[in-house]
């Protein structure tokens, strides 16, 4: 009885103790602001009188105005129309000059540099041209050892700051890495680089055929299959020791390929011939919990997770003749058709987990053109674009990180190179240059 | 068996009645027992409809949100599947006329033949078929590719974006037009009905704490059309992160006033 009276009583204390904290308001809506930031990047300013400072900075200001340039969301102001004046510091710069003509930048990036007996100290900031009474965006501070590489990897974490700010909370991919084959040690083994083609550095040493690497979500391994012994078998190169290790399962039937790591890390994907037909097989990290996925007569090969929820994945069936793409439920149930036609390959699911690339001949066949390109489709409603065109035979299609840049392999004549453009197609650059290299694959982070 | 028994015992089976009352009673009780045991059954697992309830009852819940690239581009959106970086402002090359040609009967006069004049032809009534674009064939002319949405299309009537409380607004103004990039991005103009009125808007009320997640999206002001209203508000809802709130601001959460304009 008296709860009955105490509930009307403690209720409104309930609601009326919610937070009542300082809350500013904003009003926002569509249709306002422009489509690309116009950003400017200025040359840093020399502070010092270390020989090593003019070098360390040509090196910073180039890797920082193309990493804003490849980010895909800035419109950059070239270096030609930018202010004579190098503003070191807050103080020193003049905001009315960057946002007059011919700059017209709504944003700068300035700073200071300068080398101190070995060390690398840069200050970095960002401002906002138009809003002359709170102009600063950002502001950091780096201290590194001084050195080429270093200098690089202050100008990719500067520009990874400036991206993550005003990209609309998509991080920036200045320090990813793209993990590819290349053959120019003799045989076809494992390497590394960062994702704009620089510091290129070869992994494994195993001598013998080594293709489709994958690296793990954080980072520590890379899974890919290697021919060995007891045939093509999937096997583990670790980062963090500079070694391969153990996993088991990962050769048995002698024809095992194309490993997938789901984006937690928990799982990979794989085909595997073991039981006669190749077929999609499922394992734990470790090697163990080892199951089969599909079992179809045909070839079922190329699996690839949705990122986004590790709940399905989609991959190369031949079950109806040509390869076509197909995706399923993570326990083999749902299998969905997705290409109509021609011959389509080499699957890679967005991070955002709404699309697919991959590599398509849509006319297929004796006497057609051939000559394979690289296509993006939007899983929900199978609309697709095709992204590269009359430019050799582009394959093995991988996202980055922030869904807006694919790397690719790519063959003209005798040579293939990787190739990375943005996800409309638009600025396509070459990475790779020596040897034959084939087979990216972009890190998660 | 029964071949044995004497012929007295077969008459005397005949004329003696078979005990009846006991079995039927039973039978009868029998009867009644399974039928109450049924009812019981029904009534005692009796499911109330799910369909339409608050559970998904077992139903597959389907999204079906079609994905934008994550860039911006200038170009509006058109049919072209095929990206290229050159984009031409001429249009496609039209489509070849065959034409037959005419013969003219009296260029070279014939000596002895009449020529009959020829009955004007009537002209023809010209049915004006709407063009219809192919939907098998993809459309060339080097338009730039805008077959799968692009995130935040040209805008063409750029503004400062409209801060009336507080000092948000005038500190940290790149944090707003983060807000608005990020909301054109997600905002599916197609879910919209296209007979909602040009200009029509709703405004839209959320919050946005300090790690950037929007929270609490309410319609402040409807526009008429229940199609925009619904798709602005599940714009917001599939917003992940607008960012951390600037560092300089002190307030733990930022009520945002956001209008979708069609």
């Amino acid at each position: 009885m008296k709860t009955k009276f105490l509930l009307p009583l403690i209720a409104p204390l309930v609601f009326t103790s919610a937070a009542l904290s300082a809350q500013d308001w904003v009003h926002a809506g569509t249709n306002l602001g422009n489509a690309r930031i116009r950003l400017a990047a200025s040359d840093f300013k020399p502070v010092g009188t270390d020989p090593q400072t003019p070098v360390l900075k040509a090196t910073f200001d180039s890797t920082l105005f193309n990493d804003l340039q490849n980010a895909g969301i800035f419109d950059m102001v070239s270096k030609s129309m930018a202010p004579q004046a190098l503003p070191g510091s807050p103080q020193e710069i003049n905001l009315a000059q960057w946002s007059a003509a011919p700059a017209n930048s709504e944003m700068v990036a300035f700073g200071a540099l300068r080398a101190d007996n070995g060390r690398l100290i840069v200050y970095g900031w960002l401002d906002d041209t138009r809003n002359t009474a709170n102009p600063q965006v950002l502001a950091q501070q780096y201290s590194e050892n001084a050195s080429q590489d270093m200098a690089r990897t202050v100008a990719h974490r500067f520009a990874d700051a400036i991206i993550e700010r005003l990209g609309g909370g998509l991080s920036g991919i200045a320090e990813t890495k793209i993990y590819f084959v290349s053959t120019r040690s003799g045989s076809k083994e494992i390497w590394a680089m960062d994702y704009d083609g620089q510091n290129q550095h070869q992994l494994t040493h195993l001598g013998s055929t080594s293709m489709s690497p994958r690296i793990s979500p954080d980072n520590s391994r890379i899974a890919f299959s290697s021919l060995g012994k007891e045939g093509w078998s999937i096997r583990m190169y670790s980062l963090d020791l500079g070694r391969m290790v153990s996993f088991p399962g990962g050769s048995a039937g002698g024809n095992n390929f194309s490993p997938a790591w789901s984006s937690d890390g928990a799982k990979l994907a794989f085909s595997s011939a073991r039981s006669g037909a190749p077929e999609i097989w499922v394992a734990d990290a470790s090697g163990g919990n080892l199951h089969q996925l599909t079992a179809f007569r045909r070839a079922d090969v190329s699996p690839t997770w949705n990122p986004r929820t590790n709940s399905q994945l989609a991959f190369v069936s031949g079950r109806t003749g040509l390869p076509q793409i197909y995706t399923m439920d993570q326990d083999g149930a749902n299998v969905q058709r997705l290409t109509d036609g021609g011959y389509a390959i080499s699957p890679n699911w967005s991070p955002s987990g709404g699309m697919l690339t991959f590599s398509w001949d849509r006319k297929y066949g004796p006497g057609a053109p051939g000559g394979y390109d690289i296509y993006i489709m939007d899983i929900a409603s199978k609309r697709w674009m095709q992204l590269t065109h009359d430019s050799g035979v582009n394959d093995f299609p991988c996202w980055s990180p922030d869904g807006r840049h694919i790397v690719f392999e790519r063959r003209m004549g005798r040579r293939t190179e990787i190739w990375s453009m943005l996800a409309d197609g638009t600025q396509q650059q070459e990475l790779t240059k020596a040897g034959d290299n084939f087979m990216p694959n972009w890190s998660w982070k | 068996m029964s071949a044995l028994l004497e012929h007295d015992e077969h008459l005397e089976r005949e004329l003696s009645g078979e005990p009846v009352a006991a079995p039927a009673t039973g039978s009868l009780l029998l009867h009644i027992a399974i039928a109450a045991a049924i009812v019981s059954y029904y009534y005692i697992n009796i499911t109330h409809n799910v369909w339409g309830g608050p559970n998904t009852g077992g139903a597959i819940h389907v999204n079906l949100v079609s994905s934008a690239i994550p860039l911006p581009s200038d170009q509006p959106p058109n049919q072209q599947v095929l990206a290229t970086e050159t984009p031409s402002v001429a249009p496609a090359p039209p489509e070849v006329k065959t034409t037959i040609p005419q013969v003219d009967e009296q260029a070279i006069p014939i000596q002895g033949k009449k020529i009959e004049p020829k009955p004007k032809p009537q002209p023809k009534q010209q049915q004006k078929t709407p063009q219809q674009v192919q939907q098998n064939r993809a459309q060339y002319g080097q338009e730039a590719a805008s077959n799968i949405p692009r995130a935040v299309q040209g805008q063409t009537n750029p503004g400062p974006t409209s801060i009336t409380q507080g000092d948000f607004g005038s500190r940290f103004a790149w944090y707003v037009d983060a807000i608005n990039r990020k909301m054109s991005t997600v905002w599916n103009k197609f879910e919209v009905d296209p007979r909602t009125p040009k200009g029509a808007r709703v405004f839209i009320v959320f919050s946005i704490s300090r790690n950037g997640q929007p929270g609490n999206p309410q319609i402040d002001r409807s526009s008429g059309s229940p199609t925009l209203d619904r798709s602005c508000l599940r714009a917001v809802q599939r917003v992940d992160t607008f960012g951390a709130l600037p560092n300089g601001y002190s307030g733990s959460t930022l009520n945002v006033s956001y209008y979708c304009e069609y």
